[in-house]
């Protein structure tokens, strides 16, 4: 039979370590949120995306332009048209660590982006 | 004319000394496909446009080297048959370059005119050309996500 400190004890420890899963929850779902580009007057922001390295990964990626873009990757195997004003999803392998370039295929002037993996 | 051409002969074979690329990496999947179409594929469009190059005699020659394997790297970058798997990881990507190849080979830009006039495999008959173009857009359309 148990001692009664030993179960007070017990209770407090299983307490103590709810307490700090349920505060711990939110900071996991950050993590798992989708990283987001927004291309607007000319430039995608950030110009500069990161993300965790070696974890398959999905991009939204808005235009707020009034014209289509077309977001693309040589490096990433990637080539999405966006239309004027809308989001799309795009689907990201898991990187090795590094910088990864992407562009917009359809405006050449536009400066170009970098998804870094670490 | 005669130091000239002697001039020119030996810059000539300088120049064969330059490193040029012409590697053909491992395969990482191919798109699947009718056994008709991917034969088609093989014929027309891996030589550009995969790793499965066939290097023609001239590409190993000095300066036509150097454009033979400018051209296949930029070919590469643009679409990669062995890389295929990369592109149908994210669905969309696969619908976006399917589609357009159908729009390529449909208008007749591809393979460009340049080339057909010297690899007569990369030339497609009429009913060659439909064959790929619907192949490729019924591909398309069957892939594309409703995101």
């Amino acid at each position: 039979m148990l001692r009664k400190p030993t179960v007070v004890k017990a209770l407090a420890f299983a307490l103590g370590t709810g307490t700090i899963l349920a505060f711990a929850a939110p900071s996991f779902a950050d993590d798992g949120a989708m990283p987001q580009l927004r291309f607007e007057h000319g430039n995608f922001a950030p110009a500069q995306l990161s993300v965790q390295a070696n974890k398959p990964f999905k991009v939204k990626v808005t235009n707020g332009s009034d014209a289509a873009i077309e977001f693309e990757s040589f490096e990433l195997h990637r080539e999405r048209v966006v239309p004027p004003g809308e989001t799309i999803t795009v689907h990201m392998p898991s990187l090795a660590p590094g910088s990864y370039q992407f562009f917009d295929d359809f405006h050449h002037e536009v400066p170009k982006g970098l998804i870094v993996s670490q | 004319m005669k130091a000239a051409l002697v001039s020119f002969v030996t810059l000539l074979a300088a120049v064969q000394l330059l490193p040029v690329s012409r590697s053909n990496p491992p395969e990482e999947g191919n798109p699947e496909a009718p056994a008709a179409i991917v034969r088609l594929l093989k014929r027309a469009c891996y030589d550009c446009h995969s790793n499965e190059t066939r290097w023609p005699w001239y590409s190993f020659i000095a300066p036509a080297s150097w454009l033979v394997s400018r051209h296949v790297a930029e070919a590469r970058r643009r679409l990669n048959f062995s890389e295929w798997g990369e592109y149908a990881s994210d669905p969309d990507t696969a619908s976006h370059k399917l589609g357009e190849i159908a729009d390529q080979v449909a208008s007749g830009k591809m393979a460009p005119w340049y080339y057909r006039a010297m690899h007569a495999d990369a030339r497609l008959n009429l009913a060659e050309r439909q064959m790929l173009t619907r192949w490729a857009r019924t591909s398309s359309a069957a892939m594309r996500s409703s995101d």
